[in-house]
């Protein structure tokens, strides 16, 4: 069986300079994978430059496959949803944007999934951050996904929501057999409920299993000093 | 007023004012959503380089107007994507430029020029039948292609990267919405000139904000307004005698204040309710 994503030498440049330098790894199996990192240190490149979304050097397979054709089985969270927040879209108007036919993918069925089967007639302008968040994850489940990208999917959402986003995201992942790529600053969060974990600080620090590479001399390697598995939750 | 519809100028300013009254007001839900109000204006302003050229040559000053105007709406676009430049320089500099050109190339000509007039400030009533013919056509053309496409457009104007996640392609798809505007706004010049088209593309669009909780409400009452404030704009327009253009886009603005206000005072009446 092809790799789920294959990234080979990836190098990223923008006017300011280098973003991403050489990376390189393989996600093989069904897993959660978390990127973690410092500010700057490239994580949302990465992800952009996966999917197709900024320039890059080097070589990106998912599926064995260039990403533009296989983006039906691709989902993606971004960190920032730049809207209008005064434009009259419904949730409902929202989620089926992105269907060609919604009479056969029913909005309700993603946001149910969620929990937000109680908001489809609500603004997407009048949601909390968090609220927003989960509509967003429903968006990008539509059309069944086989891999999702979250960049700080979980940004905006409270510390009882927390735990509730990353119990959906981890039974969309064994029931559902869904790899998950996020990146995320709940170092805690991800040491509880994530598999793998890729390490960056514009080149590849660190990449492997969360429990064996997530270690203290690679936090201290990515944060500095004062880092600490318990401490470094940004959420 | 039913001998007023007979005439056959009244007849052929109503059709003008209706086809392009929906299809500006359309374009307006994009507009406002992209924030591209500054590139409507400056297309339009630049058209008048394109009509100057159709009066100098002979040639149909619309489809000189609708060619220059398309080629511009290409500039804008590929500078956009080739130069470090930002979209308000590149627009601002392509926009005056095209007026300066449109204004040196008209003066050209010898004595008095009613076309500049009717090019800066619209003349609705003056329209010709074969003009009506081209803006029907090209109105219903552009239209098609929008309801067809609505779901990509809106998704792309939305958010970019979301439209390419589904499978857009953005690029083309912002080119196309480009050269379209630029030619709906050069067909509403025809009707409320180059100074005053921007206004049907932003007045029925934004007082339809006002009012709508969901988007389909929103292209329903944009709709109806803008084809309410021609009608209401040309009729009016007739019995003061007064420029038409000018009291389309004046109908316009009073129906968008008085929905501003009536929406403050229930905003703040809802507010005061413990």
């Amino acid at each position: 069986m092809p790799p789920i994503l294959e990234v080979k030498d990836l190098t990223v440049r923008f006017a300011g300079g280098p973003a991403l330098e050489r990376v390189s790894f393989t996600i093989e199996k069904e897993e959660i994978i978390a990127v973690i990192g410092p500010n700057g240190s490239g994580k949302t490149t990465l992800l952009k430059a996966v999917l197709g979304l900024v320039p890059f050097q080097g070589e990106v397979r998912v599926f064995a496959r260039p990403v533009r054709q296989v983006l039906s089985q691709v989902g993606y969270v971004p960190q920032r949803f730049a809207f209008d927040p005064t434009f009259p879209l419904t949730v409902e108007e929202f989620i089926n944007l992105t269907c060609r036919t919604p009479e056969k993918l029913p909005a309700g069925g993603v946001l149910d999934e969620v929990g937000m089967a109680g908001f489809k007639g609500k603004l997407i302008g009048e949601l909390s951050g968090g609220q927003l968040q989960r509509v967003l994850l429903a968006h990008a489940l539509l059309h069944r996904p086989r891999i999702l990208f979250l960049d700080e999917a979980t940004s905006g959402i409270d510390i009882e929501g927390l735990s509730d986003f990353y119990s959906t995201i981890h039974r969309l992942n064994r029931e559902h057999g869904v790899t998950i790529i996020m990146v995320s600053h709940e170092i805690s969060m991800v040491y509880k409920f994530t598999d793998r974990i890729i390490c960056l600080n514009r080149d590849l620090i660190s990449h492997g299993e969360t429990r064996t590479a997530l270690t203290r001399e690679v936090l201290k390697k990515l944060y500095g000093d004062s880092a600490d598995l318990k401490d470094h939750d940004h959420g | 007023m039913v001998e007023l519809l007979q005439l056959p100028f009244m007849q052929r300013a109503l059709i003008a004012g209706l086809v392009l009254g929906i299809l500006l007001a359309y374009l307006g839900i994009f507009v406002t959503l992209r924030k591209m109000a500054f590139f409507s204006d400056g297309v339009a302003h630049a058209a008048l380089a394109g009509a100057a050229i159709g009066l100098l040559t002979r040639f149909s000053p619309l489809v000189s107007a609708l060619l220059f105007s398309m080629l511009l709406a290409v500039l804008i676009y590929w500078l956009e994507k080739k130069s470090s430049l930002s979209s308000d320089a590149i627009i601002g500099i392509l926009f005056t430029s095209g007026m300066a050109l449109g204004i040196v190339l008209i003066s050209l000509r010898k004595g008095y020029q009613p076309e500049l007039i009717g090019y800066l400030f619209g003349n609705i009533l003056a329209i010709r039948s074969q003009d009506l013919a081209l803006i029907v056509v090209l109105a219903v053309l552009i239209m098609a292609f929008i309801i067809r496409n609505r779901r990509k457009l809106t998704l792309l104007a939305l958010d970019r990267e979301m439209a390419y996640m589904a499978g857009i392609n953005p690029d083309f798809y912002q080119l196309l919405l480009y050269v379209m505007l630029a030619c709906a706004l050069v067909l509403g010049i025809r009707v409320l000139g180059v100074i005053l088209v921007s206004a049907i593309l932003i007045i029925p669009v934004s007082t339809a904000r006002l009012l709508s909780r969901s988007f389909k409400a929103l292209v329903l009452w944009t709709t109806a307004i803008a084809e309410s404030i021609m009608i209401g704009g040309l009729l009016l327009s007739y019995y003061l005698n007064l420029p038409s253009g000018a009291v389309i886009v004046l109908t316009g603005s009073t129906v968008f204040s008085l929905t501003f206000i009536a929406y403050s005072l229930r905003r703040h009446s809802r507010s005061q309710r413990p």
